[in-house]
């Protein structure tokens, strides 16, 4: 009797000890949950299965990573990140521009990503300046990985140009003549359609550098109300106030208002970039509408203005690695001419992928990323965050109505950058 | 007249002496955990946030500065010409509104085939949502395909398409039409309830009296409706002084400052200067104005009262 | 009524004209949205306006339902408003009750902090109402945005309910109590009844702000679980594209359900409701 019940005693510890350890190989298994990462990004067309479908793909080829993604939208993108990250629920990484990244490392909220790009195996494919958009100076650390940059270019009516028998403009005097040509008020109808409403900033430091002013001297010091920088405001003010060639609606013209006018044939020309080149090919036809370089005031310095939409990863993060893993792998080349080509594609940033026909061939790829190569960028100082949100807009209107003049504008501007 | 029927509700409380506090206690504390828990705290916050400086995400940066950031605001132009803006909008948009409301609440008190209908409908400009509210009254507005520039010049009232929202003079005024569309249903629903108490028998007894429509309204209706326009003027007052989004939408604050205000300031200051000291002070400014507005408003108010009873 | 045709002409002028100038003026940009919504794309810019569409096409529409989570956003905006109505309400009903019909020292006050909260723009209650929510646990939530929503409308809605039962003579509180009744009766057999237009109107007031409110739904949602139609419209507005098709429909369709859900509240605004009232 004793000994029955001793075995049995023994043989339910043998099954206990089996269950526990059986236990033991699977919990594991079950306790190795993927790390998550959260991720925030603006999209343009968000009824495009483009982005969810890379998610897709990359949380099926990185096990151990999960991505979670939320769409914000691109106007209230900066605030929202603010408020999440002041509030310590920020996400681990997220699409990111140029604009904020000088007032954002200043806050000590962006990881420092030298260390990980030194160990990423796609980043000898990345064009090399474009490193440079990443950083706050230039010998420091890169903070944001490239991803889509566009350069900006100008738009013209092709059809408008031959009747007039007009070229291509390619300095600033022959983009004047061709604009006084084209006004004419009684048909409501101008030549430029300068865009004085917010997100105008960019297309003025367009014309800025390509009239030979800078924002930032070569040591980083503000120098945009130098005397070339009154020079060639001046000329960009008196386009709307003395010569008359920009709509009345000018200066609080925003994106949906100069695309608008463009497309309904009430403005000739009006400067932008490849983001845009499907929707104003479908609305007037690819016969009526070709596309410039930014005119020059002195063409044999030609310049345009470009910026990068990157990803960066939130210092504030748990999971930076698993982060970088994702943002880097969305700038490798296949994940890469997938975003570039659709519909909310803007210019690759790498050299495998710009070499593709799709890219080289069409023409507004192919004047964008010739303009890549003497494109200047806002320069990474932390008043660039205001200056592209409310400071530049202010001012601009001010001086386009007459209440300021050139000069105060860029010194408001000067101050804003030096802050 | 009043007081008799005072006393004898003060002695009915009396009477309960056990009930008298824990009544009224019971019925507050909801809005009151809801007030001083949700809201108590922020209001707090943006006091200590305006005598400090700080970097927004740097906590242990954050310097007590006592009243530097007042006297800045004392100096500060673009304040004065936002509260100039501010006034303006203020009171333009509002008494508008009104205006609207209860020319619609009287249309929609009578009897007619439809009237649910057309009260429903009444209310799309309320319901429809803001930002779609500014880009179509944008769009309408445009200087170069606008409707409203469209049908002014075809009717001859104007000889050229106006940049509404382009100059100065009339930035603001475009963005007011815009907002007083939108809330002429508010003033019309809150019209329209008050019209119910009014007794049928004081319409009836007028127009025996040979009283014509105008007189009617003039004397019976505007009287026992005046309580209720002043207290909802004056909330209505204090949502629109806060009331950016529009503004925001359409013109941006611009051109300029020209239609900039003071809630669009602060966000400014706070969100895109990330200056979120500066940006509390200036909307402590703000409540304190209003505050001030208020208090008068409410003896106003109290006075009027009596002179209605 | 009058049997004179020339009067009867008179008096349906009188109805019908001022009437239909007025819903003219209040519809006029609703339509100009919803013929927007129906102008395929090729329309929407044109040199002259275009104001009707020589194609209108319902693809906009179908898109929206098919393409986007709108209905998704629209079931979370309805839960949202729905249940910030009822909670709201309830709270404000309790707060104005006693307001009016209790007295106690620092009413005045009260009422005055009441009022105190509404004076901040919200744009500066953002980021501790966030800490609040966060601390809370519920982000991404509807109960975030309930409780948000809440807070704003409560003040308001006591001070309008306060108002309409102050309109009510206390004569007939007395009546009741006479008659045997408790306060809880009083309230719902005298009080409530007589001020239905109130609670009609404060409903409404709530419904439409919840509805259509975004700053908070923006900051203190992340996707689908709580994302309401205002910030769902707002993602049709891209950096470089913008999305008309959708925008527009999608504002037709948002502006429906308050529109059916005043038909039914604007039954309670119903004159005469309190005539004889004092009286009988």
């Amino acid at each position: 009797m004793m000994r029955s019940s001793g075995f049995r005693t023994l043989l339910a510890c043998f099954v206990a000890l089996g269950f526990v350890l059986l236990a033991g190989a699977v919990a594991p298994l079950h306790a190795q949950s993927p790390t998550v990462v959260r991720y925030w990004l603006w999209l343009d067309d968000p009824t495009e299965p483009m982005f969810d479908q890379l998610v897709k793909e990359f949380n099926a080829t990185h096990p151990g990573i999960k991505v979670e993604y939320q769409f914000v939208p691109l106007n209230e993108y900066h605030d929202k990140l603010v408020t999440a990250l002041a509030g310590g629920a920020g996400p681990d990484a997220g699409r990111f521009k140029d604009w904020w990244l000088g007032e954002f490392v200043k806050l000590g909220a962006l990881e420092p990503l030298a260390n990980s790009i030194g160990k990423w195996s796609g980043r000898g494919d990345v064009i090399d300046n474009l490193w440079e958009t990443g950083k706050i100076a230039a010998a420091g650390p890169v903070y944001m990985m490239p991803h889509q940059f566009i350069t900006f270019y100008m738009y013209y009516r092709k059809d408008w140009f031959a009747q007039e028998g007009l070229k291509p403009p390619t300095t600033f005097d022959d983009f004047l003549t061709a604009a006084k040509k084209l006004t004419d008020p009684a048909k409501n109808q101008y030549g430029f359609g300068l865009r004085g409403g917010g997100g105008g900033q960019d297309q003025w430091l367009a014309f800025m550098v390509a009239g030979g002013a800078r924002l930032v001297d070569a040591q980083g010091k503000v120098i945009v109300n130098n005397a070339d920088g009154v020079k060639v405001n001046q000329w960009y003010v008196d386009l709307f106030r003395t010569h008359k060639v920009a709509p009345p609606s000018a200066p609080t013209d925003a994106y949906a208002q100069v695309l608008g006018a463009f497309q309904s044939g009430n403005t000739a020309m009006f400067a932008h970039h490849v983001g845009s080149s499907v929707l104003v090919t479908t609305k007037l036809g690819a016969g009526s509408v070709g596309v410039v370089p930014i005119p020059a005031a002195d063409p044999k310095k030609p310049a345009t203005m470009a910026t990068m939409a990157g990803n960066v990863v939130f210092a504030g993060s748990k999971q930076k690695d698993a982060a970088f893993t994702f943002v880097s792998w969305l700038s490798e080349n296949a994940p890469m001419d997938k975003w570039s080509g659709s519909r909310q594609g803007q210019l690759p940033v790498l050299k495998s992928v710009a070499k593709l026909p799709r890219y080289t061939e069409n023409t507004f790829f192919k004047t964008s990323l010739d303009g890549a190569n003497y494109a200047i960028a806002w320069p990474p100082l932390p008043g660039v965050g205001y200056v592209s949100a409310q400071g530049w807009m202010a001012n601009m209107q001010r001086a386009l109505v007459g209440q300021i003049g050139s000069k105060d504008m860029l010194d408001e501007i000067a101050k804003a950058l030096e802050r | 007249m009043r007081s008799p029927k005072r006393s004898s509700a003060k002695a009915s409380g009396r009477t309960r002496r056990g009930g008298s506090w824990l009544l009224p206690l019971l019925l507050l504390s909801p809005a009151l955990v809801l007030l001083l828990g949700i809201v108590a705290y922020p209001i707090a916050r943006a006091l200590w946030l305006s005598v400090h400086r700080l970097e927004i995400l740097r906590p242990d940066l954050s310097q007590y500065v006592g009243l530097d950031n007042y006297r800045s605001l004392l100096k500060d132009a673009v304040m004065g010409i936002a509260l100039q803006n501010s006034g303006v909008w203020v009171a333009g948009v509002v008494l508008f509104q009104l205006f609207g409301g209860l020319i619609g609440a009287v249309i929609l008190n009578q009897r007619f085939p439809g009237r649910a209908a057309a009260r429903g409908l009444a209310l799309i400009p309320w319901a429809t949502p803001s930002v779609l509210v500014a880009l179509m009254w944008t769009w309408m507005l445009d200087g170069n395909y606008g409707l409203l520039n469209d049908l002014l010049v075809k009717s001859g009232i104007l000889s050229r398409f106006q940049p509404w929202l382009a100059q100065p003079g009339t930035a603001l005024p475009a963005v007011m039409l815009a907002d007083v569309w939108q809330g002429i249903p508010f003033f019309a629903v809150m019209l329209l309830a008050a019209l119910q108490a009014i007794p049928e028998d004081l319409f009836e007894a007028a127009k025996i009296d040979g009283a014509s429509a105008w007189r009617v309204f003039r004397h019976v209706t505007l009287p026992l409706l005046l309580p209720t326009i002043l207290i909802t003027t004056m909330l209505r007052m204090i949502w629109t002084a806060n009331y950016m989004d529009l503004i925001m939408v359409m013109t941006g604050g611009g051109p300029g400052y020209s239609s900039l205000t003071v809630p669009l300031h602060a966000y400014y200051t706070a969100y895109k200067r990330l200056d979120f000291g500066y940006g509390s002070t200036i909307a402590i400014v703000q409540v304190a104005i209003l505050a001030v507005a208020i208090v008068f408003y409410l003896r106003q108010l109290r006075a009027n009262e009596g002179m209605v009873q | 009524m009058s049997r004179h045709p020339a009067r009867r002409v008179l008096a349906a002028v009188k109805l019908w004209v001022p009437l239909g100038a007025w819903l003219s003026f209040v519809l006029a940009p609703y339509l100009w949205m919803f013929i927007t919504s129906i102008k395929p794309p090729a329309e929407l810019y044109t040199k002259g306006v275009q104001y009707w569409p020589s194609h209108p096409t319902l693809e906009g529409y179908r898109l929206l339902m098919e393409t986007t989570p709108f209905l998704a956003y629209m079931r979370n905006s309805a839960i949202i408003a729905v249940s910030t109505c009822l909670i709201a309400l309830t709270v404000a009903t309790a707060a104005a009750y006693c307001f009016s019909r209790i007295p106690f020292r620092g009413k005045g006050v009260m009422l005055f902090g009441f009022l105190v909260t509404q004076l901040f723009p919200s744009v500066l209650l953002v980021l501790p109402l966030f800490l609040i929510m966060r601390s809370l646990g519920i982000l991404n939530t509807p109960p975030a945005l309930i409780l948000a929503h809440s807070t704003f409308a409560v003040p308001f809605s006591t001070w309008m309910l306060t108002g309409f039962f102050n309109a009510i003579p206390r004569e007939l509180d007395e009546a009741a109590t006479i008659d045997g009744c408790s306060r809880l009766q009083t309230f719902r057999h005298v009080l409530l009844p007589l001020s239905a237009p109130g609670v009609a109107a404060a409903a409404t007031y709530i419904f439409i702000y919840s509805w259509n409110e975004f700053i908070y739904a923006l900051t203190f949602t992340a996707d689908l679980r709580a994302r309401t139609l205002p910030v769902g419209l707002q993602t049709f507005m891209g950096e470089f594209i913008i999305r008309w098709d959708l925008l527009t429909a999608g504002g037709v369709i948002t502006a429906i359900p308050i529109v059916f859900f005043f038909m039914l509240v604007q039954r309670h605004l119903i004159a005469g409701l309190t005539a004889g009232a004092v009286k009988g």
